[in-house]
């Protein structure tokens, strides 16, 4: 690389008299060397990639009940969020039908409950149509069991925006016909 | 016989060009430096294809750890120390000056409020031990010992424009989550935002608006 400017005192074999010139060249490696130190330095404490964040937004706790329309099982898909990563999905039923006991999948999370939801959101406008506001009727109403972990409800709203799915809801309770359903899964 | 020395000929390099650069970017950096906080515990969170950035400004972090442990804490020092008067007051305990300054030097606590003085003193004494210190996490449970419901609304009495993001660890379980929420919504909080990693969207898939 560089090194330290030889000039300033050469002329030994001269015989004229020169008067000597003293250079004015600094050797800058050093300082390069620390400003590249220090420019590392604050690269790396720096937060570089910020986090992003999702927002989420609870329905208000209501002191009054208040009487809604009961929603329909056909337009409803449900998910219970269970342990090791699996969800149980109930597809347009209701936990005290008869056909629920069989119809309960096991689903891994990514593509196959992407897929799964897809199916269901498409069979629901098939079966009923948009709403007056022109919104899909289908409904994903997400469970969390006690076994699953913060990072499969994120999962899951994820899956909410990937598949575009407005209508969701983030329920914790479980009805009895729901208990009795799942079993020792709910464990 | 006289030895050839073979003449050294040193490739001479100007580096004040590259002197200049390496300080123009040191420059850079320094200005739009913003300091990693040093947090109580590590957390690490999922990631979601939302784009919206946590705000720099005016947040509240409510971490849950790996453990279920739940840790929180507030941006601004100004906030901190205001938030910490507020808890002296309706608590009725007390803090010596320098508590409240080692106070507002933390990026986010997990001790209930009974072994804050204590903490914070042995903070003091010896600041290196500080990090080895295990904190038990924040209680969230019952709710008269629900000490997170009382930290957000003397942190929001301290700031009213602070706004709320829960950082969960990925192996953190749904009912400290719901206990979370559950001191959040009490307080008629119903917008929060969940502070994630970063992902990519799946092909072909774009936002609405």
């Amino acid at each position: 690389m560089s090194e330290i400017a030889q000039g300033g005192g050469g002329g030994h074999g001269d015989k004229k008299v020169r008067s000597k010139k003293a250079s004015t060249r600094v050797d800058m490696t050093p300082m390069v060397d620390l400003g590249f130190l220090l420019i590392t330095f604050f690269i790396l404490a720096t937060t570089l990639s910020k986090p992003s964040s999702m927002s989420l937004a609870v329905p208000d706790k209501q002191t009054e009940k208040q009487e809604t329309e009961p929603l329909k099982a056909s337009k409803v898909l449900t998910l219970f969020l269970g342990k090791d990563n699996t969800v149980w999905a109930l597809d347009r039923l209701a936990a005290d039908d008869d056909k629920a006991k069989t119809d309960l999948k096991k689903v891994a999370y990514g593509p196959d409950l992407r897929t799964l939801i897809f199916q269901s959101q498409a069979q629901v406008d098939r079966e009923h149509g948009k709403d007056e506001k022109g919104l899909s009727q289908f409904v994903c109403v997400i469970k969390p069991l006690n076994t699953s972990t913060y990072k499969n409800v994120v999962d899951v709203l994820d899956e909410m925006t990937v598949t575009k799915s407005k209508r969701y809801a983030l329920v914790d309770a479980l009805t009895t016909s729901e208990k009795e359903l799942l079993g020792d899964k709910a464990n | 016989m006289p030895a050839i020395k073979p003449k050294r000929n040193y490739p001479m390099m100007d580096m004040t060009a590259m002197c200049d650069v390496a300080f123009l970017l040191l420059t850079f950096f320094i200005l739009t430096a913003q300091f990693k906080a040093q947090d109580a515990a590590t957390i690490e969170t999922p990631s979601s294809i939302s784009a919206i950035k946590v705000p720099d400004k005016d947040i509240m972090i409510i971490s849950i750890g790996k453990d279920g442990k739940v840790y929180f804490g507030v941006d601004n020092q100004q906030t901190r120390l205001a938030m910490l008067e507020n808890i002296t007051q309706t608590e009725g305990v007390q803090f010596t000056d320098k508590q409240k300054k080692m106070f507002s030097l933390q990026a986010n606590f997990g001790v209930p409020i009974r072994g804050l003085s204590q903490w914070l003193q042995a903070g003091i004494v010896n600041p290196d031990k500080m990090k080895e210190i295990v904190q038990p996490g924040i209680p969230t449970d019952s709710t008269a010992q629900n000490e997170l419901a009382k930290w957000i609304y003397q942190a929001r009495r301290a700031n009213n424009l602070l706004r709320i993001a829960i950082k969960g660890d990925n192996v953190a379980k749904f009912p400290v989550f719901k206990d979370v929420m559950a001191s959040l919504q009490a307080q008629n909080i119903n917008k929060f935002n969940l502070i994630t990693g970063t992902e990519a969207p799946p092909a072909g898939w774009s936002s609405d608006k």
